[in-house]
């Protein structure tokens, strides 16, 4: 078995185990599997005991007296769709005979809302998905999955993720960000969505395809491996671009996803941009307040963990003089005409 | 059950369950990204199984709540999480909500009319067979030979009616997460090498 059980397919077979155990005493080889499915996980036997407590908790319904009828304790119908998925969320994994006319009740639904993976500063994860697909989240990153029978959705609520799709041709793996959808068959690729910037594609293998926006005469467009796609912004104030795949060389492919690596690579970006880019992932802030020097290109390959490392190694080069205070290093050219030369 | 088992039983259902939903939402607040609260609820629960004795356990709720921890601390260090930083996330763990326990610990009117709630809201059939079963104490054979129905289908309703239970207590005041279970076994185990290990 290639899978680990979910908390809730133990759940279940501790339901099964527990029901079985009520029917009646256990056959030796019923004792054996009971003993083989307990022993299989660390969490069988918590389970078990669970599912036991509540079955005798239900007992004591008892109170309740030879008339109850539970018809009397029924809530107002709930919203269809919260009523019909609790039929769905038990009939999922059930596998039994009469799972099936539930199972059937859950046809058309309204999926569920997802499971959400995330992040904190300063964090990468790799998320492995049911199918084989791996997402690596960057820092301060959010993704909600829902796979469904037709499609792989995963949506970048917020951050960078590097996208590893396993191929399934039968069930395309999309990515939505900001309404956009990017779909593909097999591919890897990273999507950037931070809050200042336009949201950023890059494709590393494979191919990945753009829906159209809404209401958008143009097609559907393809982006090939080493290519690069800022998405148009619809925000307020910023006029619409064009978007139009850029070639991208494969070092710059390399360069752009060392984060993947717990590093960061620049080439000739600003002081200042590269200070912006540490600050994603830590708490400690680089503060150039002296604009030529936050202006000077930098070069190089940074543990993205360090930025006090990254600080030091710019001051050597810079000729810089750097302080540290608490959680800022502050980088300052040591010149005393300072204010003179305007 | 044997005796042994039904009094841990007991136990359980009056000592800790009842802390399940606090110790639900302390998790789902502060575990780490990738470790699943129910994980860590069913290995905590294996841990209180497997103990030769409860007796000396004197205030159940924060045992409960340093047991999930240890479980935690189990899961973090084989789960693949890179911290890029230096500052311990564990840290964020030191300091459960321990407060003074205001639950009840023997099954009051609330709790029934809770019970009754929950099975009023289980599927037809299922309520059918489960009330049958717990609540008039028929035998499975007998809620067979009434529902005509095999014993087969009626031990598929109480594992039913079991799952329903726990879905509504452990999860009480938490309807959202009873959905998004929808799609959780969408998602490979996030400690995905861990698969099978057993706990030494």
């Amino acid at each position: 078995m290639a899978e680990r059980d979910t908390s809730r397919d133990i759940d279940q077979a501790a339901s099964d185990w527990t029901a079985r155990l009520d029917r009646g005493p256990l056959t030796p080889e019923g004792e054996e599997a009971l003993q083989a499915w307990l022993d299989g996980d660390p969490r069988s036997r918590g389970a078990l005991l669970r599912a036991r407590a509540l079955s005798m908790f239900s007992e004591s319904a008892q109170a309740l007296g030879p008339d109850f009828d539970p018809a009397d304790f029924e809530e107002p119908p709930p919203p269809r769709w919260a009523g019909l998925s609790r039929r769905q969320a038990l009939a999922w994994g059930g596998g039994a005979a009469a799972a099936a006319s539930l199972v059937a009740l859950g046809v058309g639904l309204p999926a569920a809302a997802g499971t959400l993976i995330s992040t904190d500063r300063g964090e990468i994860r790799l998320a492995p998905l049911k199918d084989g697909s791996t997402v690596l989240l960057n820092t301060e990153t959010r993704i909600r999955v829902k796979y469904s029978a037709g499609e792989r959705r995963v949506t970048l609520l917020k951050g960078e993720a590097y996208f590893s799709v396993a191929r399934d041709e039968t069930r395309p793996f999309v990515v939505e960000v900001d309404g956009r959808r990017l779909s593909t068959v097999q591919a890897g690729f990273r999507v950037r969505k931070l809050d200042a910037d336009p949201v950023d594609v890059l494709v590393n293998q494979g191919e990945v395809d753009l829906a159209a926006p809404r209401r958008a005469t143009v097609e559907t467009m393809a982006l090939t491996a080493n290519t690069r796609l800022t998405l148009s912004a619809p925000g307020v104030g910023r006029p619409a671009v064009a978007e139009r795949p850029q070639p991208i060389a494969p070092e710059a492919v390399t360069r752009e996803l060392a984060w993947r690596e717990g590093k960061l690579a620049f080439e000739g970006e600003t002081l200042k941009q590269a200070a912006d880019a540490f600050a994603r992932y830590s708490d400690t802030r680089i503060q150039v307040p002296d604009p030529d020097l936050a202006r000077e290109p930098v070069t190089g390959l940074f543990a993205a963990n360090d930025p006090a490392g990254f600080g030091r190694a710019v001051a050597r080069v810079f000729d810089a003089r750097l302080e540290q205070k608490g959680d800022e290093v502050i980088l300052t050219r040591d010149r005393t005409r300072a204010s003179g030369s305007h | 059950m044997s005796d042994a088992d039904r009094q841990r039983t007991r136990w359980f259902l009056r000592n800790i369950l009842p802390h399940e939903p606090a110790l639900r939402g302390w998790l789902s607040r502060s575990a780490p990204p990738g470790v699943d609260p129910g994980d860590v609820i069913q290995e905590a629960y294996t841990i209180l199984a497997e103990l030769e004795s409860v007796d000396g356990i004197i205030h159940p709720r924060a045992y409960l709540f340093q047991v999930a921890r240890s479980v935690i601390v189990r899961h973090v260090r084989r789960a693949r999480i890179v911290p890029i930083h230096t500052v311990d996330d564990l840290e964020r763990l030191e300091h459960p909500d321990d407060a003074a326990s205001p639950e009840q610990h023997t099954i009051d009117r609330d709790e029934l009319r809770r019970l009754a709630h929950a099975i009023a809201a289980m599927p037809h059939k299922t309520r059918e067979a489960f009330v049958l079963r717990r609540v008039k104490g028929l035998s499975q054979r007998e809620i067979a030979a009434r529902m005509r129905i095999s014993e087969n289908t009626v031990e598929t309703h109480i594992s039913r009616g079991v799952s329903f239970l726990i879905d509504w207590f452990g999860r009480s005041g938490n309807r959202r997460s009873q959905t998004s279970r929808n799609t959780e076994p969408e998602i490979a185990a996030l400690d995905g090498r861990a698969r099978h290990q057993s706990r030494h």
